[in-house]
């Protein structure tokens, strides 16, 4: 078994110190209120005390908290007085992550955390080991589950004949075979120009019926670039300084606002002064408390364009770094990868673990032709930024995406189905549902306030065809060969390519409104985790007779995926997807 | 294709009556601290409220089916939104029977069978008796385990 870096013992040292001393003091002079017989000044005596023993604690926590790699399971043993211990089998392991803070990088530290499927923490979190301490679990992690793996499929292979079964069909030529063309012919800055695997990749959807999955897997066990930390490790992806830049700008961060509305509450005096004079040269109020109507309303609407700005200013400056230097490599049947400008996250992923594929791009990135890619798994990362999935690519042509995707998941290049125009009408109802509720609202408000034409706020109801036009033309369903493909949402679109074998409930729901309109919501399940934004994919609106197609169609399909695999022991994903 | 025990709904009934109950404790707090309710309202409101419920445990007891098929647990369920859904049995993690102090004053109890997916995770057959449901349970964990071909994740 070993320990964590000496340094942890000061840390924890440092943290349980002065959280009892926090304890002590304040315990002390909450009884010295109660009782007499406790003085409160004893918080000079108390004080010390809760340091030393925290401290101590801290310490003893050290030396009592033990990892150690045994052949089939990571073991953490930790706790002072009530002793607890953990053994994870390699193969219950979702994804294994580094996180580096600055004071850690500065110290050569690093936090290690071990995710498994399911349970809302993370399994085991290493606070803190060495750098190469981090390195070499992250690989001795890696090797013992391909190890693993391996046995498992030593004892399950009596007929390995029916491999490759899934060879994609790839004379079903892309219907943007043209986009995959010209994004071929834009490719001179591809991350790896030594490498023509990538390249070459596109000719091949144009009508020849090479197999997806070949061009790339030969000519690439080249050794890795001067970049790799572990010693068997290819770089697949990195963003490179033009992609990193429009990603910061085009990507929007709820988080940015929540952090600015925090920042608001924590100095509120200071930000509101902030405001009134930014507002003063447009005609805001001289002071706060004695303006007229006007200038009320130019201060509102200046402290709201700036703090939209703001908002965004944050969220591109929090995108930048955290996906600075991002790059993406395979060692063995693990995805890597790495980001962060200040804080440095790396973590594993093995490919078996992989849920699903997501595409999106926010509707700037389309018009600029990007988009991203997801990988979701099972495991809960709680500082991930959505749930379970994990950024592959954060931003790149839309064309190289869609190439990277089909290799990725052998997909073919999908041919979206749409909704009836029934589902068109349900938007338009529902939208004018709700701007008749914000009709509503501006004359509650104009009630009780000085307001007046609140019948203006009818305005809104132009805003409701395209809004219900524009949902309807991003959805778009495609039932493939080995995949469920569902495309949803105009201000983030996603589209999800589900394999069949990662299904894991199928659902077909319809609500009194679409039962009038004979229409139907399926709900495909995978185990990914839940989230708030990250919702599971779901088809919606099409025709019930439709939903239950799909529906049997994806058990049916479900059941043949998985005998197929349980023969040919594939993991139906192609690492070297770019 | 099956339908729950009728007494089931005798217990959604009760439930549904305990609700109305609330909603009239509910209003006669309104009207003692912030309004007032006239009695008559309040009535109204909670026999409103009762019908409404029975009428609504009735049709969901009309609607719930479920059956073993061949490779999945389907169920068929829901008064506003219908659903249909497929467990396949590849998917169960594991299988329980559960039955509440409700449940058991008038002799039910529910199997909940677990999956490893976010949005239905768990699904609840309810109103089975309790013999019913041991057996049902019995079936699933033969079946997960004959269907299992890895992890299940």
């Amino acid at each position: 078994m070993n320990r964590l870096h000496p340094l942890s013992a000061a840390a924890y040292a440092l943290q349980y110190g002065f959280l009892w001393l926090s304890v002590a003091s304040i315990l002390t002079l909450l009884l010295g209120g109660i009782f007499d017989a406790i003085e409160s000044a004893w918080v000079s005596l108390a004080a010390p005390v809760g340091l030393v023993a925290g401290a101590a604690y801290g310490i003893a926590y050290y030396y009592r908290f033990e990892y150690g790699i045994t052949p089939d399971t990571f073991d953490v043993a930790s706790g002072v007085l009530a002793r607890r211990s953990r053994e994870i089998p390699y193969e219950r392991i979702q994804n294994v992550d580094v996180r580096q803070g600055v004071f850690q990088r500065l110290l050569g530290l690093a936090v290690v955390s071990i995710e498994t499927a399911g349970g809302g923490s993370t399994e085991a979190a290493l606070n803190f080991v060495s750098e190469s301490e981090a390195t070499r679990l992250q690989h001795q992690i890696r090797t013992r589950t391909a190890e693993v793996k391996d046995r498992r499929r030593g004892r399950g292979r009596p007929d390995a004949s029916a491999a490759d079964e899934r060879s994609p069909a790839t004379d079903e030529a892309s219907s943007d075979a043209e986009t995959e063309r010209t994004s071929a012919a834009t490719d001179p800055d591809e991350p790896a120009p030594d490498d023509d695997g990538p390249t070459a990749e596109p000719d091949s959807t144009d009508g020849t019926t090479t197999s997806d999955s070949d061009p790339v897997s030969d000519g690439r066990d080249r050794v890795a670039g001067p970049d790799s930390r572990g010693p068997r490790r290819e770089q697949l992806f990195a963003l490179e300084a033009r992609e990193l830049l429009l990603y910061s700008f085009t990507s929007f961060r709820p988080a940015a606002a929540a952090a600015l509305l925090g920042l608001f509450f924590f100095a509120t005096d200071l930000a509101i002064d902030l405001l009134v004079s930014a507002a003063r040269p447009f005609g805001g109020p001289a002071n706060l408390g004695e303006g007229s109507p006007t200038s009320y309303g130019i201060l509102t609407v200046v402290s709201v364009v700036n703090g939209v700005v703001t908002a965004y200013v944050l969220s591109v400056v929090y995108t930048f770094a955290a996906y600075y230097d991002f790059r993406l490599g395979r060692a063995g049947g693990d995805f890597v990868y790495e980001r962060g400008l200040l804080q440095r996250y790396s973590g594993s992923i093995p490919v078996e673990k992989v849920q699903s594929v997501t595409v999106t791009a926010n509707p700037l990135q389309r018009l600029i032709g990007y988009a991203g890619l997801w990988v979701e798994t099972a495991g809960y990362g709680p500082e991930s930024d959505s749930g379970g999935s994990q950024s592959a690519v954060p931003l790149a042509d839309q064309g190289r995406v869609h190439r990277f995707t089909e290799t990725l998941t052998g997909v073919e290049s999908p041919r979206f189905r749409s909704p009836p125009t029934t589902a068109l009408r349900r938007y338009l109802a529902r939208y004018a549902i709700v701007a008749a509720l914000v009709v509503a609202a501006a004359f509650a408000v104009a009630q009780f306030t000085p307001l007046e034409r609140w019948y203006l706020a009818a305005v809104v109801f132009v805003a409701v065809p395209p809004a219900a036009y524009l949902k309807y033309v991003n959805l778009g369903y495609y039932v493939g060969e080995g995949h469920l493909v569902v495309r949803r949402g105009f201000w983030k679109r996603k589209t999800t390519v589900i394999p069949y074998y990662r299904i894991q409930t199928v659902s077909t729901r319809r609500t009194v409104f679409q039962r009038r309109l004979g229409l139907a919501s399926l709900v495909v399940d995978t185990a990914s985790s839940r989230s708030f934004f990250w919702t599971s994919p779901t088809i919606y609106d099409v025709d019930l007779k439709d939903a239950r197609d799909v529906h049997g169609t994806g058990r049916k399909r479900l059941q043949t995926a998985l005998r197929e695999r349980a023969r040919a022991d594939d993991s139906g994903l192609t690492i070297d997807f770019t | 294709m099956e339908s729950l025990h009728p007494r089931v709904r005798l217990l959604w009934i009760a439930q549904e009556a305990l609700a109305a109950i609330a909603l009239g404790v509910g209003l006669a707090a309104v009207d003692r601290w912030l309004v007032d309710v006239p009695t008559v309202a309040l009535g109204v409101v909670v026999a409103l409220g009762f019908v409404l419920g029975v009428a609504y445990a009735v049709r969901r007891y009309g609607v719930w089916r479920f059956e073993i098929e061949s490779d999945a647990l389907y169920l068929e369920r829901g008064v506003v939104t219908f659903v249909e859904t497929a467990v396949p049995f590849v998917r169960v993690q594991h299988v329980d029977t559960q039955f509440g102090p409700v449940e058991r004053v008038f002799g039910l109890s529910s199997v909940v069978v677990y999956t490893a997916g976010s949005r239905n995770a768990d699904v609840r057959i309810p109103g089975l008796t309790p013999e019913r449901a041991e057996r049902i349970q019995d079936t699933l964990r033969q079946l997960a385990t004959e269907s299992d071909a890895t992890d299940a994740v």
